[in-house]
């Protein structure tokens, strides 16, 4: 493949940086098109251009690359590369004993870690057949809902810097450092805790994280309904997220979207209800959902998650049962052969975990689904006719996380 | 020798430039004052003569001397006010609450490597800052500050404004096209659009303070609003005012319309492959920019240097001669007494603070005593002074207006910017344009 100018270029070709003078990077693969799609999308046809987004840019949210065909400044085509976080951790898990496994899950989303832990905890205690004390149930679904507001909350920052806005992004972030602050307390460390055991948690709730979070439920309802103020009322956000990158039900289910962007466009699915786990089934909680299904809906649809969060960690609190946070079980276990699938309800979606034990202390194959991936495939669909400006919002407004797309 | 001659060689070519044009201005600076001293009055007549093109040089000068503190004195206010908006601290590391921040920013562009991108065109490449300042600053020539405190004063001085300050878009499209990058090249071609749209609705906002103060001098549509509060123009022209400053808002690339620079979308625009002083020249522009619209702003809709109420004539009967040689023993005095005094809480009610410390501070706090006292002596006695405190201080008002935006909107997008600029602000200004001069026909101004 040769770029516009008709020069062969490779960056490995030494001869390029001493005798030639280096042209402008056309984000054009150095290798003949393997696929009648990537020769089709790697000829621009009149008046077009390509422009290289990322790795290095200001907010792909993370390092993904996408190859935009651009006419003017509408993007025609796109080209997402993935691969540049890619660290094997599935790999990693299957040489890994089953303690050491959930470890390497943890920075995956790493905005969400605790999810990431819950997945794997449950599919090795489906394997291992561990009934995990109800005291550690109501530990789990306490801290990993904290995470989901703080998630939730930073990705209403996120959206918001995306557009342009700079004070939304800090303020959300003073909601996350308060969360975290009162996570590490009660974990240890303030992003990838490391916490969830198979068979219970590593730790029982501790003061301080109690008077942090007591202290924290006092406002957290007032903080967030001041938060929303600057971005809710306010018309160049609305105007600009109102009708953008929308999906229909349809189309979302069969681009397997989960989570707040399938309940975005209307369809009431989520794991907590659709497939209970963990002590779900006994607390009141309400599935919001959206019927316009684009960036606003979205963006809405995670303020209402969080109101319900706070219901959530409110019951938590009230409902907390005395008793062990672990279950007694051997340093090394062994489960018997056979398989295991486990999903849980992230903040992004579905995060599920497929783990199959062949008797060893290593899981023989580890297999992670991630809500972040997933999503990703479909800006292929949303982003063509629109505009440059607006790539940002709609992949911001699908709130993917690259270490989780990368895996 | 061979030192010089190294330093020479790893010159840049605007670096050589530089430093050979410098000495020589020194040395014409050097040879003119010796001319003057020497063939005294004969030099005097030539200058006196030709007295508007020593004016225009003398103003262009301090202009461009003014442009950089204006600028660091408008980043330091944008850094900690959006700091504080955000509940951030801000900038409090170098100099008292941070103050000389953006200072040690500007020396930092200045000590930074000057980077020119293979395959740019060099020359456009770097002349296009050169370019967006000077548009700047030569705007900058025709506001007055003050009463008789102007660079220029033409009769068509408005039309001179709008006519330079378009000479900006130049050189962000110069600067965007040269930069061999395509963010830049999108940067660029958003500017051109974004400014060429803008430019329309601007200008024709002004043409009903220009009706109705019957001149486009701003010297003397700002002589048109002397008086109270009432008299300002924004009160005749609430529509023209809203629709400027929206415009406005656009022309300086200031959010929510900073298409060029959507750091979010095309990371820094046409600024993208600049480094180092050519960096800083678009950044100060950018800046100095935000002045200058704000200025505009209040002398054309603001009462430029007039107070908002009358206020009382403060008299001061102050008359140095007649303490004799006692001025010479106060003036000797005052900073070693002031020093002392000033200083002497320090030392006295924290136990830590050493000597030299406390007189350290003692002069400081002189320093600023002395430096507000001339300020309030030359507001009360002199007019420009006084004009000049209010320009500035309802500048900065404006400013602020600027960074608040910024600090609180998100940006539009490119077709919502067109089409408020074509379909709401045009006709507006259109609108605004027919009542007035229908009111002027039918009352008769």
């Amino acid at each position: 493949m040769t770029t516009a100018t008709g020069r062969q270029a490779s960056a490995d070709d030494p001869r390029v940086m001493l005798d030639e003078q280096i042209g402008v990077f056309e984000p054009v693969p150095p290798y003949p098109p393997r696929t009648e799609r990537e020769a089709e999308f790697y000829t621009l046809a009149d008046g077009e251009l390509f422009l290289n987004m990322g790795p290095q840019h200001p907010s792909t949210h993370g390092v993904l690359r996408v190859v935009l065909k651009l006419d003017g400044e509408r993007v025609v085509d796109l080209d997402p590369v993935l691969g540049y976080l890619h660290r094997g951790v599935e790999k990693l898990c299957e040489n890994a004993d089953y303690h050491q496994a959930i470890c390497y899950t943890d920075p995956l989303e790493y905005v969400s870690a605790l999810f990431n832990e819950w997945a794997p905890v449950m599919a090795f205690e489906k394997l291992h057949d561990v009934e995990v004390p109800r005291r550690a149930e109501y530990i789990r679904v306490l801290s990993s809902e904290l995470l989901r507001i703080s998630s939730h909350a930073l990705f209403m920052g996120w959206m918001a810097l995306d557009l342009g806005g700079l004070t939304p992004i800090l303020w959300s972030f003073i909601e996350r450092d308060e969360i975290v602050d009162m996570l590490s307390a009660l974990t240890g460390q303030r992003m990838l805790f490391n916490y969830f055991r198979i068979g219970g948690v590593n730790g029982d709730l501790n003061h301080d994280f109690l008077s942090r979070l007591g202290d924290w439920m006092t406002r957290a309802t007032a903080q967030h309904e001041a938060n929303l103020g600057l971005l809710n009322e306010n018309e160049v956000f609305v105007r600009r997220m109102r009708g953008l990158g929308t999906i229909d039900t349809r189309t979302a289910i069969r681009m397997c979207m989960t989570g707040p962007n399938l309940r975005a466009t209307g369809v009431p699915f989520d794991i907590r209800r659709a497939h209970p786990y963990s002590v779900y089934p006994e607390l009141r909680f309400d599935i919001p959902t959206r019927s316009e299904g684009d960036c606003l809906a979205r963006y809405l649809l995670r303020v209402d998650e969080i109101r319900q969060s706070l219901r959530i960690i409110d019951q938590c609190l009230h409902e907390m049962p005395d008793g062990p946070v672990m279950a007694k079980l051997p340093r090394l276990i062994r489960p018997r052969p056979g398989r295991a699938y486990a999903a849980v309800e992230g903040p992004r979606g579905q995060y599920a975990v497929y783990a199959v034990s062949d008797g060893t202390d290593q899981p023989f194959r580890f297999r992670i689904h991630d809500p972040s991936f997933v999503h990703l495939q479909s800006v292929g669909l949303l982003l063509p006719g629109n505009l440059v400006a607006d790539t940002m919002a709609i992949m911001a407004s699908l709130d993917p996380i690259m270490g989780g797309v990368d895996k | 020798m061979t030192a010089v001659a190294r330093a020479w060689g790893r010159l840049t070519l605007p670096g050589k430039v530089v430093f050979t044009v410098v000495p020589l201005l020194a040395l014409l600076v050097a040879a003119t004052v010796i001319g003057i001293a020497v063939f005294g009055g004969a030099v005097l007549d030539i200058l006196a003569a030709n007295i508007g093109i020593v004016r225009f040089v003398l103003v262009a000068t301090i202009l461009l001397l003014a442009a950089p503190p204006i600028a660091f004195v408008i980043i330091y206010l944008e850094m900690k006010v959006i700091a504080l908006m955000n509940l951030r601290i801000g900038p409090d590391r170098v100099g008292p609450w941070g103050t000389l921040l953006s200072t040690v920013h500007g020396l930092k562009v200045l000590m930074k490597e000057d980077f020119t991108p293979t395959g740019a065109d060099a020359v456009v490449f770097t002349w296009a800052p050169v370019v967006v300042f000077t548009a700047s600053i030569l705007s900058a020539l025709v506001l007055p500050f003050a009463p008789g405190l102007f660079g220029q004063d033409f009769s068509i001085a408005l039309l001179y404004f709008f006519a330079v300050g378009g000479l900006t878009v130049v050189g962000l499209l110069m600067g965007g096209w040269s930069s061999f990058n395509k963010y830049s090249l999108l940067g660029g071609l958003r500017a051109a659009a974004q400014m060429v749209s803008y430019e329309i609705p601007l200008t024709l906002s002004v043409v009903g303070v220009i009706i109705l103060a019957g001149t486009m001098s701003l010297d003397r549509i700002v002589d048109q609003q002397a008086g109270w509060l009432g008299d300002w123009f924004v009160f005749r022209q609430p529509l023209g005012f809203l629709v400027f400053f929206i415009a406005a808002t656009a022309e300086g690339n200031r959010t929510p319309f900073d298409m060029t620079e959507a750091d979010q979308e095309i990371v820094a625009g046409y600024a993208t492959e600049y480094s180092g002083m050519r960096f800083g020249f678009f950044f100060f522009a950018e800046y100095i920019n935000v002045f200058i619209l704000s200025a505009l702003t209040v002398i054309l809709f603001f009462g430029g240097w007039h107070a908002p109420l009358s206020l009382p004539q403060i008299e001061l009967a102050l008359d140095p001669g007649s303490l004799g040689i006692g001025l010479l023993f106060l003036v000797a005095l005052a900073p070693v007494v002031g020093t002392l005094l000033l200083g002497a809480p320090f030392y006295l009610l924290r136990s830590a603070t050493k000597w030299w410390h406390a007189l350290i501070i003692g002069f400081a706090l002189f320093n600023v005593v002395v430096v507000l006292a001339v300020v309030a002596w030359a507001t009360i006695s002199f007019d420009w002074a006084a004009g000049l405190v209010w320009v500035l201080v309802k500048t900065f008002g404006f400013v602020f207006l600027f960074v608040w935006l910024r600090g609180t909107l998100p940006r539009v997008r490119v077709d919502q910017l067109m089409g408020l600029a074509w379909k709401w602000l045009l006709p507006a200004s259109l609108l605004n344009l027919f009542v007035t001069a229908a009111a002027v026909v039918l009352v008769g101004g």
